[in-house]
């Protein structure tokens, strides 16, 4: 009986799927094949693949953590499973930075080239039926068309380009690359990665998080908000010119950049440059909205400012405009 | 005159909430910046603090120790805390579980066998 209803009902699913089944899979558009070989494994207990493959990409980096460690930092007992956020918070708990991983198989490629494995979630079921897993990008052979993955209790589990490409797709291409400091992502954008700094800055510190800000700044130097995040971790570690430059660039990426203008003011005022965190400021306080939350942090620099006695700068090159 | 007067006055108020803050009254921390350029999925300051309140319930009601959720909440990023605190009963739980039954096991087998997916193969 049931042999039947299978037989009858075989030929209706091959025709409805007949479209995923039957269509060419356009490889990646990159030659390369990469494989991670030292990127350790750590066999999934059941339900666990959260805690496992947070371990693979925490160890990657070199850190001595354990699976079962992981549990209490990830695991949900109600819902036997993971979620992608606290996979993330918890990388920063262990002193590392997790950024999402750009869309599209290209930029995971990208990753294993420049030697980092990359975390994903896959729904291995049905759009209707999700069944979530996560596992370890480690590898892409181009040549044999499959990508490797530490994933379940397979240390190297070959995964086709069409069956890869639809339990990824299925979760969104969601992914995490997981970098100790100071590291940034092969392919990423700007807002990503101030993003991903900001979340990990309070829970590493600033003095972590300094070098990523910097490097990222050099990296996209167009960007104000980057700029003005590398100038905050400069004047914090006590670099005031370094701190002034970045600033200085922000604002020009940037000039409505009211926050760069306030920050700007307020270290030139520290630094007695009276007069330059007069003109800093002002911009900012002339265009700032009624309902604008910045606006009472410029009053009251512009309060100081006002209150300020004017002596000697002690910075130098404080008008100089900092080409993007 | 009287606006200037509103000024100076929340300018006071602003002084008193900011005076136990480490950083200086008059600097834009990065988070701060970002919780104002980000508004579409910031919180502000006393929502941040009740959704942290709220997730913790929420992973302790799942099985977290107490402990431990309030230390998994506090590393969460303004953005995640949002999306945990709105909709974490619909968020995906990696997790492999086959926790299915009866016919939509059988559906699934079918599936399966023609190619579909690849939950048994799967770990």
């Amino acid at each position: 009986m049931l042999a039947t209803r299978i037989a009858l009902l075989l030929p209706l699913l091959v025709l409805a799927a007949g479209c995923t089944i039957l269509a060419p899979v356009e490889p990646p558009a990159v030659a390369a094949s990469v494989e991670l070989d030292a990127v350790p494994f750590f066999p999934q207990d059941r339900y666990q693949c959260g805690p496992a493959a947070l371990a693979t990409v925490l160890a990657a980096t070199g850190l001595p953590v354990s699976a079962e460690a992981l549990v209490d930092d990830v695991y949900l007992p109600a819902r036997r499973g993971s979620l992608q956020a606290e996979l993330a918070a918890a990388a920063r708990r262990h002193g590392r930075v997790p950024f999402p991983v750009a869309a599209g198989e290209e930029a995971l490629v990208a990753e294993l080239l420049a030697g980092h494995p990359v975390l994903v979630l896959q729904n291995l079921g049905l759009d209707s039926l999700p069944r979530w897993h996560y596992a370890v990008v480690v590898g892409y052979r181009a040549d044999e068309e499959h990508w490797v993955l530490r994933s379940g209790r397979e240390r190297r589990r070959r995964e086709s380009l069409r069956a890869f490409r639809r339990h990824w797709q299925g979760a969104d291409r969601w992914g995490l690359v997981v970098l100790p400091p100071g590291q940034l992502p092969a392919v990423a954008d700007a807002r990503d990665v101030v993003d991903a700094l900001a979340a990990a800055e309070p829970v590493l510190g600033a003095e972590a998080i300094l070098p990523g800000w910097t490097q990222a700044s050099a990296r996209w130097p167009g960007d104000a908000d980057l700029a003005f995040a590398a100038a905050n971790g400069l004047r914090a570690a006590g670099r005031a010119q370094a701190a002034l430059r970045h600033y200085r660039r922000a604002i020009a990426n940037d000039p409505q950049h009211a926050a760069a203008r306030n920050n700007l003011a307020d270290l030139l005022l520290a630094y007695d440059c009276v007069g330059q965190a007069r003109a800093a400021l002002a911009p900012a306080l002339a265009a700032v909205d009624d309902d604008d939350p910045l606006r009472l942090v410029l009053a009251a620099t512009a309060l100081e400012i006002e209150q300020a006695v004017s002596t000697a700068c002690r910075l130098e090159n404080t008008q100089e405009e900092m080409q993007p | 005159m009287l606006s200037r007067t509103l000024v100076l006055f929340q300018l006071l108020v602003f002084l008193a909430a900011t005076a136990a803050m480490p950083a200086r009254a008059a600097m834009v921390s990065t988070g701060e910046y970002l919780a104002a350029a980000r508004a579409e999925q910031s919180l502000g300051a006393a929502g941040a603090a009740l959704a942290r309140a709220d997730v913790r319930a929420q992973l302790t009601a799942l099985g977290v120790d107490p402990q431990d959720a309030r230390a998994r909440v506090a590393a969460l990023s303004p953005a995640e805390l949002a999306q945990l605190n709105t909709r974490l009963d619909e968020l995906p739980a990696g997790s492999s579980v086959l926790g299915l039954i009866g016919a939509v096991f059988v559906v699934l087998l079918i599936l399966e066998l023609v190619g579909v997916t690849d939950v048994f193969t799967g770990v």
